[in-house]
């Protein structure tokens, strides 16, 4: 899984984090098409990812992204499957971390 | 540079296609997690080392293309490398950030060659720039010995937040109520926090007190510093009927400073093992 801010998000932000765009932003990750097919999940349905912290449902739709990848942008669902170890460095892990997915019917 | 854009190349290095790669001359789409075996190919390269082209290919670029790269870098009269947050909050993080920095110091031998990190939006290098004047270092600075010392990991918010080190925070123009790990919102909402903020935000909302300010540029006036750190200043074009962040900040230490300070006067020390009898510190 890799978290990044968007153009769009940092746009969405001048208007409020509480807006429905905002939250349909942070609240959706994409994967790739073939990864979609293997995990039985349907663009736009639900998917569940876990990490060792939490679980978060979000929407998830097809894209432009690697196989084995997952793209979400940054926000509040984020910060609870976020690593929290820094390694001294005072930056979380907060890209290339590994998820389980799973469809959520 | 007479040309212009047409006049310099923009290389693109990232893990997925962004909407950068339009804007870019040749995009090289690498592997995640592959950023310190590019950093350390280049450095390679640019010293005419030999290379694995095998093991090269792990990084999802291959030699020849790299080798192209190096010599248009070597070619270049002044080359910039940016960086961001794709390099330091991946697996690596300090080691990626340091393969960047050996890789430009070397591209010295050949041509000028500079890196500079790609900071937030809002004013971040505003606050790495005034923190370093004043302080000397960028961010996580303590201050609690009289003296700034730097340490990130010990002083740096996440770290200080995550092991819940602070009993009080005061939080001026971000939102780490919607960025942060999970335990480390946790604590901010566990201890007395204070959050100046124009709006209403995921910070503001578990603050124990939330002063709405002016918004710097719009209705208060103010710097700030683009990411190659020219200050920019602001005018504001409308007047606010809330205070500004500077304001505020005035106040508050105004009225710190009228309380008594919080160590112990000498006199109650008396008979403690750090004092004399007559009451003078050791």
């Amino acid at each position: 899984m890799n978290a990044g801010r968007t153009t769009k998000q940092g746009q969405q932000i001048n208007i409020g984090k509480d807006s429905a765009e905002y939250q349909a932003t942070v609240s959706t990750v994409t994967m790739h098409p073939d990864d979609m097919k293997a995990v039985g999940i349907h663009a736009g349905g639900s998917v569940r990812i876990s990490t060792e912290h939490a679980a978060v449902v979000f929407t998830c739709v097809e894209g432009k992204v690697p196989i084995g990848m997952i793209f979400v942008p940054y926000g509040p669902p984020t910060c609870r499957l976020m690593g929290r170890d820094t390694d001294g460095t005072g930056m979380p892990t907060s890209k290339g971390w590994e998820v389980d997915v799973e469809a959520v019917a | 540079m007479p040309e212009g854009r047409k006049g310099r190349t923009m290389v693109l290095v990232d893990i997925r296609e962004t909407p950068s790669a339009k804007a870019a001359d040749i995009f090289l789409q690498i592997r995640p997690g592959k950023d310190f075996e590019l950093a350390t190919t280049l450095r390679a390269l640019v010293k005419g080392q030999h290379v694995d082209a095998g093991r090269v290919a792990e990084t999802g670029v291959a030699v020849e293309r790299l080798q192209e790269i190096v010599d248009r870098m070597k070619r270049a009269r002044f080359g910039v490398i940016f960086f961001g947050m794709g390099v330091s909050m991946t697996r690596g993080k300090h080691m990626n950030s340091a393969a960047i920095l050996s890789l430009t110091a070397e591209m010295n031998a050949f041509t000028k060659f500079v890196c500079m990190p790609m900071r937030g939006h809002g004013n971040v290098t505003g606050a790495d720039v005034v923190l370093r004047w004043t302080t000397g270092y960028p961010f996580g600075i303590d201050l609690s010995r009289g003296y700034p010392r730097f340490n990130p990991g010990e002083f740096s918010t996440v770290d200080l937040l995550v092991r819940g080190d602070n009993d009080a925070a005061l939080v001026l123009g971000a939102d780490p109520g919607a960025t942060m790990p999970q335990p480390g919102i946790d604590h901010l909402a566990r201890i007395p926090t204070i959050v100046l903020d124009p709006k209403v935000t995921h910070t503001s909302r578990l603050a124990r007190v939330h002063i709405t300010t002016a918004v710097t540029g719009v209705s208060a006036r103010g710097t700030a510093y683009r990411m190659d750190e020219i200050p920019l200043p602001l005018r504001p074009a409308l007047v606010s009927p809330y205070p500004t962040d500077e304001e505020v900040i005035r106040r508050i230490r105004q009225a710190v400073a009228a309380k008594p300070a919080w160590t112990p006067a000498p006199a109650t020390l008396k008979g403690s093992p750090y004092t004399s009898d007559t009451g003078r510190r050791l």
